[in-house]
């Protein structure tokens, strides 16, 4: 397995991609060094915390500029040799793991400084910055990863920082139970996620990726009948991290934890891994469909597709639940789940373009004004004295500038509004939709609206008007370590115009080989420092109106959607001091507040269900195998002693008579 | 002299020692424990270090001849493999964290440790003796003091029902399967029971295939009753339930290994048409074990009978591993059982000191316990982390091992072991931190002590260092054991049929004889 990855390694002729390695380390080495030597030094230990990420995200700068088109592969550790399946860890250095680790690192040094003034006065604020680095290094071994074995090692210790950073305040009944529920969820995806890496290295004897993109560009009917199962068990993993219905659940509760992880994690980076890694795996999707003969009536249909559907169904379902939440970090939440899935629509739908481009872009964009619109409710939060309802706040515009601003930037983007980095990769999302399934176009259209309208909702209720509660009225601007990282993130949601992001995302996967790739990547320019900074000069114009070039339909559309909400939420919002909309949708309006019941539904069906089973083991277990198994045959033993003690009768003829009566019973088997 | 020898001799000349000191002087008992513990310790990392992968297959060999006739010989016949050298490290951490968490045993210690100290040595005896007497023999000198032990410091009112429980199926479990090695020794022709005369009169005439179709189960469901296979798994909650926590560590730690260790050992390379025709039934009997063991698991509301449903539910993997008879199965299999034995360990370890210290094991009284007792509640995190098969740990590489190993094979199982593993495991687990750790503070746990400074806390730093060792580096267990497994392999599924699995062989195997 690692014979490919070592020649790639050697054919390089220098090993600087082995800087990857300190990529990845760095964030563990100073996490766990400060654990145990500093622990008890607060500032020195958010320090070494910081400059352990800041130096992942300066080597990630590094890299990015020496690796060129050609993806690189680190020397890979033997972990578990085995005749037959040696499971190594390498790393794959090359333009996507690159850029995505500029994401993760760029947005943690960010959340790690706010979080200096945020958890300030937090008895655990070592622990705190701890565990971020360990979330930071499993994260980054998830982009790094070559192979699906070490995806799946550091998508597990993925899970485990999120659980232990979901339950940091985990003396609260609320933190406890929902760190559990979302391991569990993601246990669920992971569950098939395991089973899909098992069929991939059964039909093709390999886990490593690079070696499944040449098996499968060499032959795309390599899974056989199990395409599209091993498909979606790959994609099970995705839905538990990129919380996609059904198993969507854990991800407004993880708002338990405290707000800067809200923003790293459940925002910019651990949700987005899924569609990550669906980028990572995407051959799995272009690769012919096969079903085995029990649903063969699916036919022609590709498991992409499917993906394509459920990402349109929860953008649109999580849509509708954030128009009537008023809690500001779970509107940001089931905005989140919407924005995800756009994502996985995307890279779905994109498999019958043969690039996932579009939803790998639009993740990018995501990470950054998202974490900024988290970090800016936790700034509100922080200001209003841990109020998080929205019909408490009113009226944070003057007081807090700095954060409103940036609110209003993280916003336009959100929506997409030109110039900022949403519209440009919704509206490629958009167009993937338009280009391949029109129905939903029109739902991600609609998803769209919604969007914009309860952003405007967001915006008007909690910083417009009067301040509504004794907590807002006092409310002032916060400290510059946390107004400071909300203005620097703000930078890449205006820059996208500028950048070139993404055709350099296409060129990506273009030179992936997935063969139709390059054709979709269209007119991607060659990209190096050189033409990155006469882009950067030139043809601002050309940037900004690009997308009509391109598809002028979805970005019209797109234009019109954002539009479209922004005046409904006027109409609806503009100086209003409660919702008006329960009262003129009824039922509907506590429908959407419910979150349409789900979590009711699974703990009230599914998770009893799971119960009842193992109630009947447990039940069985007690009375049968304990009481009737184990006391029967201790009772039965008993029995035969009483009776045979019956026998022992000490009277000679008895002893006689059985004797005799022995005798003839042998007599008569001998004889007969 | 041999490092065998010496690392089996170190604990029986401890226990020796300790007997000659007067029972009141405990402080002497305890310390001269503790040195004996730690000098196994030592010598059980130096024999696995110095084990050479690429050397013979036993190593470290001695032979004693104890009695030689014609008819029958039978001697002290110790030698050490990749297999043996990890079990015997492993035993050595376990033994030796054992006696470090016995610090507060009062009752009669000298006798206590004396017992202690003959289970590790017994242990040890077992995974280094060649010959199958002296297996059979260290084997059943490590059970006699569990029964002891839990009878004499055990806990909870049925705990004499539990040691007479444990007691009668671990006896009728090694009953069955000494019928089995007597069988062997009485029908392969062999003139002893030692494995190495076994394996070449074998290789000349083997056992013929009614034999083996007999034999084999002897072996196969008495030593897995010492392990707890499902349906002969009922002994084990209630008996480390009850058993205080030095000897729920051995047992559940280590000698229940000895069941696996001898079938890998014995039965698989002896009977191949035997493995044949009865791993499909393993296979089936483990999915007993991965999911109704979970599930009953599941429904436990005392930490310690959660526990011993779990480790049952780990033993799923193991023999998951063995029905798959090959290379890679059998390697996840050592490696889950190197791994769960110090995992099992600390286990019964913290939950001993919450025994200790709150006075209680039902979860619905516990709660809260992390912000009072920040070490051990993040150590049980970490434990219960490593229990549901988080990467980082050695089951994590044990139990993917394995379940790679059998999916060519069996995929409905390994569906199955999954789900046991992921879904279920985390869900009692995870109910598990929740309840006893996590929330505000149970009433009356105000007093509750943390394990304070670097004495109290090694045994758990040393268990989790371990299982955190093996998880990054489990390499340094699977180099050392891919020779003897591999000759395991072939030696139970001749004839090259590398491919399929054992149930392929059992078709062609029929008409031969």
């Amino acid at each position: 397995m690692d014979a490919h990855a070592a020649t790639t390694a050697v054919e390089a002729g220098s090993k600087y991609q082995d800087l990857a390695w300190m990529v990845l380390a760095s964030p563990l080495l100073c996490g766990a060094g400060s654990w145990f030597f500093t622990r008890r030094l607060r500032g020195l230990t958010a320090g070494f915390n910081i400059a352990g990420i800041l130096l992942s995200f300066l080597l990630g700068v590094v890299l990015l500029g020496m690796s060129g088109s050609h993806p690189l592969a680190a020397t890979p550790f033997q972990w578990l040799p085995v005749a037959g399946l040696d499971f190594t860890l390498g790393l794959q250095v090359d333009r996507l793991s690159m850029l995505m680790t500029l994401v993760v690192t760029g947005v943690a040094a960010l959340v790690m400084i706010y979080s200096t003034a945020y958890m300030h006065d937090d008895a655990s604020f070592s622990r705190f910055f701890c565990k971020l680095s360990l979330f930071v290094f499993s994260m980054l071994g998830i982009v790094l990863a070559d192979n699906l074995v070490m995806i799946f090692i550091f998508w597990e210790l993925v899970g485990v920082s999120s659980y232990l950073l979901i339950g940091f305040w985990n003396e609260r009944p609320a933190a406890g139970d929902a760190a559990k529920k979302a391991f569990l969820t993601n246990r669920l995806g992971d569950f098939g996620f395991i089973l899909g890496i098992l069929s991939v290295w059964a039909a093709t004897g390999t886990v490593n990726l690079s070696q499944l993109s040449e098996k499968f560009a060499a032959n795309p009917a390599i899974l056989g009948s199990m395409a599209g199962i091993t498909g979606l068990l790959v994609f099970l993993g995705a839905m538990g991290k990129s919380a996609q219905f059904p198993l969507h659940v854990w991800l407004p509760d993880a708002m338990e934890g405290p707000t800067p992880v809200s923003a790293l994690i459940h925002a910019a980076t651990m949700v987005a891994a899924g569609v990550y890694m669906l980028c990572r795996v995407f051959f799995l999707y272009t690769a012919a469909p096969g079903w085995p003969d029990a649903l063969a009536w699916l036919g022609d249909l590709g498991a992409g597709t499917i993906l394509g559907h459920i990402g349109a169904f929860t953008a649109l379902m999580a849509a509708l639940i954030a128009v009537q939440q008023n809690d500001i970090k779970r509107i940001l939440a089931y905005s989140t789940l919407s924005q995800l899935g756009y994502m996985v629509m995307a890279v779905g739908l994109g498999a019958a373009q043969g690039t996932p481009a579009s939803g790998m872009f639009h993740l990018v964009t995501h990470a950054f004004f998202k974490a900024m619109l988290f970090l800016g409710a936790g700034s509100v939060i922080h200001a209003c004295h841990h109020e998080q309802d929205i019909w408490k706040m009113g009226g944070l515009r003057k007081k807090m500038p700095a954060t409103f601003w940036t609110f209003v930037i993280g916003t336009a983007a959100l929506v997409g509004l030109p110039p900022f980095s949403g519209f440009y990769s919704k509206d490629e999302v958009l167009a993937t939709a338009l280009e391949t399934c029109p129905p939903l176009f029109v739902i991600a259209v609609l998803v769209a609206i919604l969007t914009t309208f309860y952003m405007g909702r967001l915006l008007l209720v909690a910083f417009f008007g009067e301040a509504r509660s004794e907590a807002a009225s006092h409310a002032h601007e916060s400290p510059p370590s946390m107004t400071w990282p909300l203005l620097i993130l703000a930078v890449p949601s205006v820059a996208v115009a500028w950048l070139p992001l993404g055709d350099f995302i296409g060129a990506a996967f273009g030179s992936h080989g997935h063969g139709h790739a390059v054709a979709a990547a269209g007119e991607a320019h060659p990209i190096g420092v050189g033409p990155l900074m006469e882009t950067v000069f030139g043809g601002l114009d050309a940037a900004i109106f690009g997308p009509f070039n391109h598809n002028a339909l979805a970005a019209a559309f797109g234009i019109f959607a954002a539009l479209l909400g922004g005046s409904l939420a006027l109409a609806c919002y503009g100086g209003v001091d409660a919702d008006p909309l329960p009262r003129r949708l009824g039922f509907w309006a506590s429908l959407l507040r419910g979150k349409f019941y789900l979590d009711e539904i699974y703990s009230g069906l599914v998770i009893p269900l799971h119960d009842l089973v193992a109630a009947l083991h447990g039940w069985i277990d007690r009375w049968v195998v304990n009481g009737l198994g184990i006391r029967g045959l201790h009772g039965s033993f008993e029995l035969a002693g009483r009776v045979l003690r019956l026998v022992q009768t000490g009277s000679l003829q008895t002893y006689a008579f059985v004797f005799a009566a022995g005798l003839a019973v042998v007599a008569w088997f001998l004889l007969r | 002299m041999n490092l065998t020898t010496t690392l089996l001799l170190t604990p029986f000349l401890t226990a020796f020692l300790v007997l000659l000191v007067p029972g009141n002087y405990r402080f002497v008992i305890r310390c001269l424990a503790l040195l004996g513990g730690l000098v196994t310790l030592a010598l059980g990392i130096a024999l696995f270090e110095r084990f050479d992968p690429a050397g013979a297959a036993y190593q470290f060999e001695v032979l004693l001849p104890w009695v030689s006739s014609s008819a029958f010989r039978l001697g002290l016949h110790l030698g050490v493999d990749g297999v043996a050298a990890s079990m015997l490290l492993v035993t050595s951490i376990v033994g030796f964290a054992a006696i470090a968490i016995s610090w507060d045993i009062e009752k009669q210690s000298k006798l206590y440790y004396i017992l202690l100290l003959t289970m590790i040595g017994g242990a040890l005896g077992a995974f280094a003796s060649l010959d199958l007497f002296f297996f059979y023999f260290f084997n059943e000198l490590a059970l006699v003091p569990t029964f002891i032990m839990i009878g004499v410091w055990g806990y909870g009112e049925d705990k004499d029902y539990a040691a007479y429980k444990i007691t009668m199926y671990l006896t009728a479990g090694a009953l069955i399967a000494l019928a089995g090695l007597i069988g062997l020794y009485a029908l392969s022709g062999a003139n002893s029971l030692d494995l190495v005369e076994l394996q070449k009169q074998v290789a000349k005439t083997p056992l013929s295939a009614t034999t083996q179709a007999f034999l084999f189960p002897c072996l196969l469901f008495g030593f897995g009753t010492l392990v707890g296979l499902w349906p002969f798994h009922a002994w084990a909650p209630q008996g480390y339930g009850s058993a205080p926590s030095a000897t729920a560590m051995m047992h559940a730690g280590i000698l229940k290994k000895a069941g696996l260790f001898a079938l890998i050992r014995v039965a698989l390379p002896l009977m191949p048409q035997g493995v044949a025709w009865w791993m499909p039934v393993l296979a089936f009997l483990c999915v007993g074990n991965l999911l109704y063991c979970g599930f009953v698991a599941m429904r436990q509301r005392d930490l310690n009978l959660l526990i011993g449903n779990s480790s049952l539910a780990h033993m799923g993997f193991a023999f998951l591993g063995i029905a798959s008879v090959s290379l890679v199965g059998l390697t996840g299999t050592v490696l889950v059982m190197v791994a769960h034995a110090l995992l099992a360990a600390l286990s019964f370890a913290l939950t001993g000191w919450v025994r200790r210290s709150a006075g209680t094991l039902d979860m619905d009284q516990l709660g809260g316990l992390l912000r009072r007792m920040p070490f051990i509640g993040a150590t049980m995190t970490l434990c219960f982390m490593a229990g549901c098969g988080v990467p980082g740990f050695g089951n994590f590489a044990g139990e993917v091992t394995v379940l790679f190993g059998a999916w060519k094979w069996v995929p409905w199982i390994v569906v199955a072991a999954a789900w046991g593993g992921l879904v279920v495991g985390g869900i009692y687990m995870l109910r598990a931190l929740r309840s006893a750790l996590h929330g505000p503070l149970a009433d009356g746990l105000k007093d509750v002590k943390d394990a304070a400074g670097l004495w109290r806390q090694l045994p758990f730093v040393l268990l989790a260092a371990g299982l955190v060792y093996f998880g990054i580096f489990p390499s340094t267990v699977t180099r050392r054991v891919t020779p003897s497994l591999s000759k395991v392999v072939e030696l139970a599924r001749p004839t090259g049929a590398k491919a399929a699995g054992p149930q392929a062989k059992a078709v062609p195997a029929k008409p031969t004889h």
